[in-house]
């Protein structure tokens, strides 16, 4: 009951990072760290530090209250890192339980994305994200503390939310891309053939630069939000204030006034625009799939300006491991599951696993009533979100948030020649290093369930109701029992 | 992914790779993400598709 009255009263506030990490502080101080010595982000001590939590099997947030800014110097404002690598803390940036955050969470966010909430606008002289505003020569960005991640890392790379506007519809678009740090008031971006890249192409097409602004600190649900997979078209900031709850407020940009607003509420924003035509080397990259994206062309932003609260905090995910991984997969399952139970009612839980970077593969359980059924699952959820590269459809017996299981049910109930199904030449992603082209993969679809039309033989198990009669302790005592040791790969959670 | 190719840094001599169509054998410096030089691709010691 407290953590409800307390996650009521930061409700009626609206979300900023700070109401986020205050929250989680007072509620779960154990999922932060603060780390108070000097550490050099663009050096790759701040994700030396998280590989090794990482080894430790440890993913709390980790609040970098000292870092040095691309100069070598103090930076004037702190980094925070790994917000998003459990489940729980992403359910408690929604607000929900961080108990009920397998199938419920990713329900409830899909619930929220159906139910847009209009943005409203703010003066800026209201707005806390103006409260430092730098433009044209006043911005240097390596005043900050961007991180630089990965050995093969060209720079350090902002690596949170440019957000554009369309053209034509006049629709904001958000996404989590790519920016590489290329001087003072230049950015180089990555964009894949998906909504912004829509974007910009038809700005570009018009000879035209696209306006930019990247978010890079802000609540989580706002985070969150970015990631929906609505359709195109549909306006990302009342999208994301479906997912938050309330109104995202808004305030006019420096660089375009109210002909492009930006949300009121982030902790700092990156105004500029991307220039038509121009192409520039950018990456490799530590991408989400684990592996290096390849040097490429790619556009690049002139910076204009950039707007910060007076206690900013700088926001980064940990691209290529779970920090990057939760939040990509969770916001796709609930749409997921939705899309299957319009066909297949007995639809019992979706899970995008780690081990598939919560993109490539995607777990489905479902209590099958017919043959033909998990196929038929397989190929909504193929169509439901193009991410999803290797399904496995399983009985409801089989936890789909326990990989083990899955790959038991592979292992006992697949015969590759009659249960695997394979769809070639279908969009992909351009990050795959299995793709031998930029655009183009073969799917997988896995029937791992039993028959129905013929008779299947029994998983073993010890009797339900010794189990409930005979207690542990009884026989082994307790202080014994905590220090027996726990193999990791008995009880691997995905 | 698309086809890549490895490319050795003529000044510090590691190997990064890029992306084949878009950079191999055109006439664009490649940045070494070690060093930071920029370099014709033609000064590589080594490269290999």
């Amino acid at each position: 009951m407290q953590t409800i009255a307390k996650m009521e009263q930061v409700q009626a506030k609206a979300f900023s990072l700070r109401s986020y990490l205050e929250t989680l502080e007072s509620l779960y101080p154990e999922e932060i760290v603060r780390v108070s010595k000097t550490v050099r982000p663009a050096e790759y001590e701040v994700t030396a530090i998280l590989k090794h939590l990482e080894d430790r099997s440890r993913f709390p947030v980790v609040f970098f209250e000292n870092p040095l800014n691309l100069k070598g110097k103090p930076s004037p404002v702190p980094l925070v890192s790994n917000l998003y690598a459990t489940r729980e803390r992403c359910a408690l940036a929604l607000g929900t339980d961080p108990a009920d955050c397998q199938l419920g969470l990713s329900l409830e966010y899909a619930r929220r994305v159906e139910e847009p909430v209009p943005p409203v606008a703010i003066q800026r002289s209201e707005a806390p994200v103006k409260e430092v505003v730098k433009t044209g020569d006043e911005v240097d960005l390596a005043e900050y503390p961007i991180v630089r991640h990965h050995e093969m890392d060209p720079a350090p790379y902002v690596n949170m939310t440019p957000v554009m506007k369309d053209p034509d519809g006049g629709f904001y678009n958000s996404a989590f891309l790519r920016n590489m740090y290329k001087g003072p008031r230049k950015l180089g971006i990555h964009m894949s053939p998906r909504h912004n890249w829509q974007i910009h192409r038809k700005y570009e097409e018009r000879g035209r630069p696209t306006p930019t602004a990247i978010i890079v600190s802000h609540h989580p649900a706002f985070y969150l939000g970015c990631l929906n997979v609505a359709p195109f078209g549909l306006d990302d900031y009342a999208v994301i204030g479906g997912i938050m709850g309330q109104p995202l407020r808004l305030t006019p940009s420096e660089t375009l006034g109210e002909e492009f607003l930006v949300p009121a509420d982030a902790d700092f924003i990156i105004e500029g625009f991307v220039v038509p035509k121009a192409r520039e080397v950018e990456a490799p990259f530590g991408e989400f799939t684990g592996y290096y994206g390849p040097q490429r062309l790619r556009p690049v932003i002139e910076v204009t300006a950039v707007t910060h609260r007076k206690d900013a905090i700088f926001q980064h995910t940990f691209v290529g491991h779970r920090d990057n991984w939760v939040m990509g997969g969770l916001p796709k399952e609930g749409a997921v599951y939705n899309v299957i139970r319009g066909v297949i009612p007995t639809v019992k839980s979706v899970h995008f696993a780690l081990s598939g970077s919560c993109r490539f593969n995607c777990y489905i359980s479902i209590d099958k009533k017919v043959e033909g059924e998990p196929k038929q699952a397989a190929l909504a959820a193929l169509g439901a979100v193009d991410f999803i590269k290797n399904v496995i459809v399983v009985d409801s017996d089989i936890n789909v948030y326990n990989e083990q299981e899955v790959m038991f049910a592979v292992a006992t109930r697949v015969q590759a020649d009659r249960d695997i199904e394979f769809i070639k030449n279908v969009k992909g992603n351009t990050l795959d290093p299995s793709q031998l082209d930029d655009i183009t993969t073969t799917k997988m679809l896995v029937d791992a369930t039993r028959p129905v039309n013929r008779a299947f033989p029994e998983r073993v198990r010890v009797p339900q109701e010794v189990l409930d009669r005979l207690r542990l302790e009884d026989y082994i005592p307790a202080k014994k029992l905590e220090k027996l040791p726990v193999f990791s790969d008995s009880v691997r959670s995905v | 992914m698309a086809r890549i190719f490895w490319v050795t840094c003529p000044k510090c001599n590691k190997r990064f790779y890029c992306h084949s169509e878009e950079l191999l054998h055109k006439k664009i410096d490649l940045l070494c993400p070690y060093c930071g030089i920029y370099f014709p691709q033609e000064q590589s010691p080594k490269i290999q598709e």
